[in-house]
């Protein structure tokens, strides 16, 4: 049973904007992290700001450099659905494929994916962890199965999103609306790690509102894959998953990205496996290589030591697949 | 003073004709519920401007073809609203959380779950529960093919399978067997009924392509 | 520890029920034209149309909510309790907690407490206080501005740690629940002194939550002194018994119905403390109340499978003789007497012959919520340990696993007093049949002639069952009711589940009396008006029911024919029914539909009881089943795909073949989340709180986690002696040896045992690391 809160619903970006204004306002645009977060008290809204009336918001469209826009309400189905995201960014595809469930997917937006909160048992929990303004992380010492390997530093999540690595591997970006003015963050610079500000997962500020996502022109040569494993085959998230981005000319990977979810409390970008794939051919043992190099700098909580053979053998095999594609 | 939620049916109800032993099904969900809200009641649309915590609000819903407009509070899901306060209790609830499917409803033909649905963000929506499927009195083809199949156990995950296979069936008239898979994956059923639901929805997707597409 | 499984099915102790005086068995069934044909549901068009009102849809005229505080605290003392904030809030008409409510309550169960509310609560989840309010929201408002103030105290979580020296006390007489319990046939000793092979493993079975769909839940409506409670049970008698003590109310004044119910699995055999507390508040606030307790509410107190750690100790010669078996298990039931090791040891009593036994079982109290029965307690614990060593028993000798099972199959019940017979095996056949159209040497033949060395790889498995009870019993009493137009009304205390109970008991009905199931209406699950029926569960309710009601056809029949004989001036002997007709073997001529015969229409109605005979007294009733698998493993990811399942069941005589089928295949289903996915999660090392309490972190198998291809295949081989309907139970064999095949069959592709649940690709890939590791 959600607790007591007013409602709105704007009906433009301006007075969505305004209306954030208000102490204790939170906005909301598909809903179904958010209501999740606040049944279980993971923070406090006193108003939320629905932004589910924002038709501009919504809607994917080829832009005229080629690149594409989608409108950060659009349900992450009809990303996973959409002819020309699966054409052109197979990897995005297939990521918003895997997110959550059949009914999830109609109901969250794009946005709303990259935005949502951790899903940490300790964070959604009866826990006043490090991330809710508490002193520990309850992860370090307990049950941290689910944990990070990764970029862990005082907390330990792991950032929950699917398309969020996909689109880090496409080199997208993301409009942020301020009271002021709109800005465009890559998604290399959106995610904000521990060590920087253990409360927050991204830069977007409490009265700020994504608007859309930009993902370039895709390069030529350009293939790409999303690749998940987890503990059941529906509505969970990534115990290790794979967003590769490959630019392959002649049998030979002239570019490519590489980024982990389920990893590191954000979408991890491993440059140490990209050096290992770029400039030849991806052959097994440069597959092996780049699983290696990607788990390198890895550490192990108590329960979550199996996630790094893990990411080794989900790299190698991802690459493999990809490069003989 | 506490009020109660206003409700109103615009149409009028289907003819009984003779009786029968299902003739009841005609006036499920038209009861009006007599609970008192102590909450201030208010009659404007939600998207003028705020509508504060303990105020309720007007909505309109089009449940199964028939409009409602009644008041609730910004926090009720339409979940709540159809099971108690509408009597649609076709529409089960399972943990209210997202994680079960026992609660899922076509939004504007779309599969969502009801619990996780502001009943103020679906104003104005079109909703199908499982009573907007039957065909007057006699089970609608998913539901028939659910039967046939004997596609559950104790029934309470039952319309919300129903519900995602009708989903499925109004945008993929001719799914795959992985198709079917896919789309249930979002609906649980601790009976295990699961291998039988596969094989219902791909009866209803025989029976509905039979009848000509007429669900 | 002599007394037979099915007295031990619920509770360690507990007393075998009266038989009332049996009628004369009859005939066994010939050629039936109804039961056993595939049939869909007499009641599908309630549930599929939403029409069947469930507990949890109730809403009646006035009726107003509750809700439950409890602590969050796993081990706590409640100082104090101020509920003076919750009682000015909006919409709230009660709140009550340990000072508003009389203390000197009865124990209504085993494993409750004598107060609703205690001062010291040993697990979280325990009761605190409660709030009836206008609506839901309100009421959950109004438990959040209840401020209590606990005494936190030390906690024990994992059963592993308890019984060393320093750990927190659950109860102050410490945290072995019982003395251990020993079990002793022959001498193991010389028994692995006889033996080629002896092997020796660790096995570990994690706690499952059972999780039914339909939420627990009830409505509490008083009528000056009477009390009807609409409860979501599989055994409205039990709720029945244990509201009253718990209220101190004569059985009568206490009415529980439970027709529909979404779910259960053993968690709702009986009433919970919310239903007396719904009771509770419905009385203080001249309201009735509805309680649904919420899904994490559930996860945290309504009962589980217990956590089991196994030794296995085997011995076999080359031949497949086995020789000696030694197991030592313990587990935890939570925080209170709750059967934490039930069973746990009875495969390896019962499964196989063997002449040398020795089993030990220590129960262990845990700062957790209580278990409760749930489907097939210790079975598929025990058949994780058993069935994976058989298969490494079979892979030391080189023999094929089932050859070995075939050579071990029992004719006896070794675990029973005195070894009595069964009165049926159908484990070969089982194994035999079940081999045959699973394909199991062309499989196995196919994937070893394919195996190219790649990182996908193939395996099989199998693993054989029975389960302990399943054969029913009495006490049980049924009526049917013959109208003179040829309708029928059954009436019986029994829940359907969502088995099928009221398909199969209509089809029986609908066999002795010629008319068609849809023509039956049933009665069922209202202690106020329906016959006393123990709750549905254990396999029992088929074998248990089904006699019973046809004991009562026959006595309608019998009556019916008598008056037919006299009227139509024939011998009855030479009469039977047939389509609505009574029919004379000897004279057709006189064949007259029943409709026309003037005594009946005069007497216009005749009732038939049926009362529930005795099983046989020196032969065992059991079921017996095999299951068998192909999976495929990724050595990368450490995923495991479940390619397709075949389950081969002997549950005597198949009453519904579709209902039938449909157990068989939701068994294998919830094995593959016992084996696969499910784990509950506490977190042992810092707060003892459970950290997976929701439907997301504990993970329920979904559609895309089950094969699509699964078969049945029953052995309907009728078992007569067991009962007049000559059926065994299905609902729990169906789910015993699921976890262990899959687990032979992961063995068979990549050669890594997991002796652990559940198989997740983190627990494969760390398998894969420490064999690559040990070489």
């Amino acid at each position: 049973m959600l607790p007591t809160f007013a409602y709105v619903r704007p009906q433009s970006l301006a007075n969505a904007l305004e209306q954030l204004r208000t102490d204790g306002a939170r906005v909301s645009a598909g809903g179904s992290d958010f209501l999740g977060c606040l049944r279980d008290d993971v923070f406090e809204c006193s108003k939320i700001v629905s932004i589910a009336g924002l038709d501009e918001l919504r809607g994917i469209r080829t832009l005229p450099d080629g690149g594409l826009r989608i409108g950060a309400l659009t349900p992450v189905a009809e990303v996973a659905g959409s002819a020309v995201v699966a054409d052109r960014y197979r990897v995005l595809a297939q990521a918003a494929g895997e997110v959550a469930s059949p009914q999830l997917r109609n109901q969250g937006t794009i946005g709303g994916n990259i935005c949502q909160r951790p899903r940490c048992w300790y964070f959604r929990g009866e826990f006043h962890c490090l991330r809710k303004g508490g002193t520990t992380c309850y992860a370090i010492a307990g049950e941290n199965q689910y944990h990070a390997v990764l970029g862990g530093s005082g907390c330990f999540i792991v950032h929950p999103s699917d398309t969020a690595p996909a689109l880090m591997a496409l080199g997208a970006s993301v409009r942020i609306a301020g009271a002021r003015a709109s800005r465009v963050v890559p998604m290399d610079e959106f995610f904000v790690q521990p060590n920087v500000d253990v409360r927050r997962e991204n830069v977007l500020e409490r009265n700020e509102i994504v608007t859309e996502i930009l993902v370039p022109r895709p390069a030529d040569g350009l293939r790409s894959a999303y690749r998940k494993v987890r503990a059941r085959g529906s509505w969970d998230f990534a115990l290790a998953g794979v967003a590769l981005a490959l630019r392959v000319r002649g049998g030979s990977v002239v570019d490519g990205r590489i980024v982990l979810s389920g990893a590191a409390p954000v979408p991890w970008r491993s440059r140490a496996a990209e050096a290992e794939i770029v400039g030849s051919a991806v052959t097994p043992e440069r597959a092996t290589r780049a699983g290696a190099a990607a788990m390198r700098r890895a550490t192990a909580l108590k329960r979550n030591a199996y996630k790094i053979p893990l990411f080794k053998g989900v790299i190698e095999e991802e690459l493999l697949k990809l490069a003989n594609a | 003073m506490a009020q109660d939620p206003k409700e109103r049916d615009v149409h009028t109800p289907a003819d009984r004709g003779s009786v029968s032993r299902r003739g009841f099904l005609t006036s499920v969900g038209t009861g009006a519920l007599g609970v008192a809200a102590a909450s201030e009641a208010r009659a404007q649309p939600p998207n003028a401007d705020v509508v504060q915590a303990t105020e309720l609000t007007q909505v309109t819903l089009h449940i199964n073809g028939r409009r409602k407009q009644m008041l609730v509070e910004p926090r009720w899901s339409l979940g709540y609203v159809l099971r108690e306060r509408l009597g649609l209790t076709g529409t089960k609830l399972g943990c209210e959380r997202g994680e079960c499917g026992a609660c899922t409803v076509l939004v504007n033909e779309v599969p969502r779950y009801a619990c996780m649905a502001l009943a103020v963000e679906v104003d104005g929506a079109n909703i199908t529960t499982l009573e907007g499927l039957m065909q007057g009195e006699e089970l609608g083809s998913t539901q028939q093919a659910f039967l046939e199949e004997d596609a559950y156990q104790c029934g309470y995950c039952t319309p919300g399978q129903i519900m995602a296979v009708e989903g499925l069936l109004r945008a993929n008239p001719d799914p795959s067997l992985e198709d079917i898979r896919q789309n249930l994956a979002g609906n649980l059923c601790r009976c295990g009924a699961y291998v039988h639901i596969f094989r219902a929805a791909a009866r209803a997707a025989e029976r509905k392509r039979a009848e000509g597409g007429a669900s | 520890m002599t007394r037979t499984p099915d007295d031990r099915y619920y509770i360690l102790g507990h007393e075998a029920p009266e038989t009332p005086p049996p009628a004369p068995d009859p005939e066994p069934w010939g050629d039936t034209r109804v039961v056993g044909k595939p049939r869909p549901r007499v009641d599908a068009y309630e549930r599929l149309s939403g029409t069947a009102v469930y507990p949890a849809d109730i809403v009646l005229p006035r009726m107003i909510y509750g809700a439950i505080l409890r602590s969050p605290h796993p081990h706590a003392n409640v100082t104090a309790v101020d509920t003076s904030k919750a009682r000015t809030m909006p919409g709230v008409h009660a709140v009550i907690s340990a000072d508003d409510i009389p203390g000197s309550l009865e124990p209504h169960t085993r494993t409750m407490q004598n107060q609703v509310f205690l001062s010291r609560c040993r697990y979280e989840g325990e009761p605190v206080a409660a709030v009836a309010a206008e609506t839901p929201y309100q009421a959950v408002d109004a438990i959040r501005a209840i401020d209590v103030t606990y005494e936190v105290l030390p906690f024990v979580a994992d059963e592993r740690r308890a019984l060393e020296p320093g750990a927190a006390q659950v109860h102050d007489q410490g945290n072995q629940v019982m003395p251990t319990i020993n079990y002793r046939r022959g001498d193991v000793e010389r028994g692995f002194a006889d033996a080629d092979i002896v092997l020796e493993e660790d096995y570990r079975c994690e706690c499952e939550i059972h999780t039914p769909m339909e939420l627990h839940g009830c409505v509490a409506r008083w009528d000056g002194d009477s009390l009807t409670v609409w409860e979501s049970t599989q055994g409205v008698y039990n709720v029945q018994t244990q509201v009253a003590a718990a209220l101190g109310m004569p059985l009568s004044r206490v009415r529980v119905i439970g027709e529909y119910m979404g779910g259960g699995f053993g968690a709702k055999l009986g009433a919970g403390k919310y239903t007396v507390i719904a009771s509770l508040l419905a009385k203080e606030t001249a309201r009735p109340v509805k309680v649904t307790l919420t899904r994490e509410e559930t996860y945290l107190t309504v009962g589980n499978r217990p956590p089991s750690n196994m030794r296995l100790k085997a011995g076999v010669k080359r031949d497949g003789t086995l020789t000696a078996l030694e197991f030592v298990g313990s587990g935890s039931g939570g925080a209170y007497r709750a059967g934490g090791v039930s069973l746990l040891d009875y495969l390896v009593k019962d499964l196989y012959l063997c002449p040398n036994v020795r089993t030990e079982l220590t129960d262990i109290y845990i700062n957790a919520g209580p278990s409760r029965p749930f489907r097939a307690p210790g079975h598929p614990q025990c058949s994780w340990a058993l069935e994976q060593m058989m298969d490494a028993l079979a892979h030391e000798i080189s023999m094929d696993p089932i050859q070995l099972r075939l050579r071990n199959v029992p004719t006896v019940s070794q675990a029973r007093e005195g070894s009595p017979p069964y009165t049926t095996t159908g484990l070969a056949q089982c194994l035999q049949e079940g081999a045959t159209t699973f394909g199991w040497e062309e499989t196995r033949d196919e994937i070893a002639r394919t195996r190219n060395g790649g990182h996908v790889r193939r395996g099989v498995g199998m693993a054989a069952a029975l389960w302990a009870a399943g054969g029913g019993g009495p006490p049980c009493t049924v009526v049917v009711k013959l109208f003179s137009d040829g309708s029928v009304n059954l009436n019986m205390g029994a829940s359907d589940i969502g088995t099928g109970t009221k398909t199969v008991m209509a089809m029986v009905v609908a066999e002795e009396l010629g008319v068609d199931p849809d023509d039956v209406q049933i009665a069922h699950a209202d202690t106020g008006t329906t016959q006393y029926a123990s709750a549905s569960g254990g396999s029992k309710t088929i074998p248990t029911e089904s006699p019973t009601v046809r004991a009562a056809a026959l006595d309608v029949k019998r009556q019916l024919l008598e008056l037919a004989a006299e009227e139509l001036e024939v011998d009855v002997a030479t009469l039977r029914l047939e389509d609505g007709n009574v029919v004379s073997s000897a004279d057709p001529s006189k064949t007259t539909p029943i409709r026309r015969l003037r005594s009946f229409a005069r007497r216009r109605s005749i009732t038939g009881v049926g009362y529930r005979g005795p099983n046989p007294s020196d032969k065992a009733v059991t079921p017996f089943a095999a299951q068998f698998c192909e999976v495929e493993v990724n050595t990368m990811s450490g995923e495991i795909t479940i390619l397709r399942f075949l389950g081969a069941h002997d549950s005597g005589r198949v009453m519904n073949r579709l209902t039938y089928q449909n157990q068989v295949f939701g068994g294998i289903t919830m094995g593959i989340g016992f084996a696969m996915t499910e784990e509950r999660v506490l977190d042992v090392d810092q707060t003892g709180k459970l950290a997976n309490k929701n439907w997301h972190d504990y993970k329920l198998p979904t559609a895309l986690d089950v094969p699509a291809d699964m078969t049945c295949v029953p052995i309907d081989v009728p078992d007569p002696e067991a009962n007049i309907a000559g059926a065994k139970g299905i609902g729990e064999p169906a789910t015993i040896p699921t976890g262990a095949a899959i687990a032979n069959a992961v063995y068979d592709a990549i050669g890594v045992r997991l002796t652990a649940t559940p198989m997740t690709p983190a627990h494969v890939v760390d398998a894969l690391a420490n064999a690559e590791r040990r070489g």
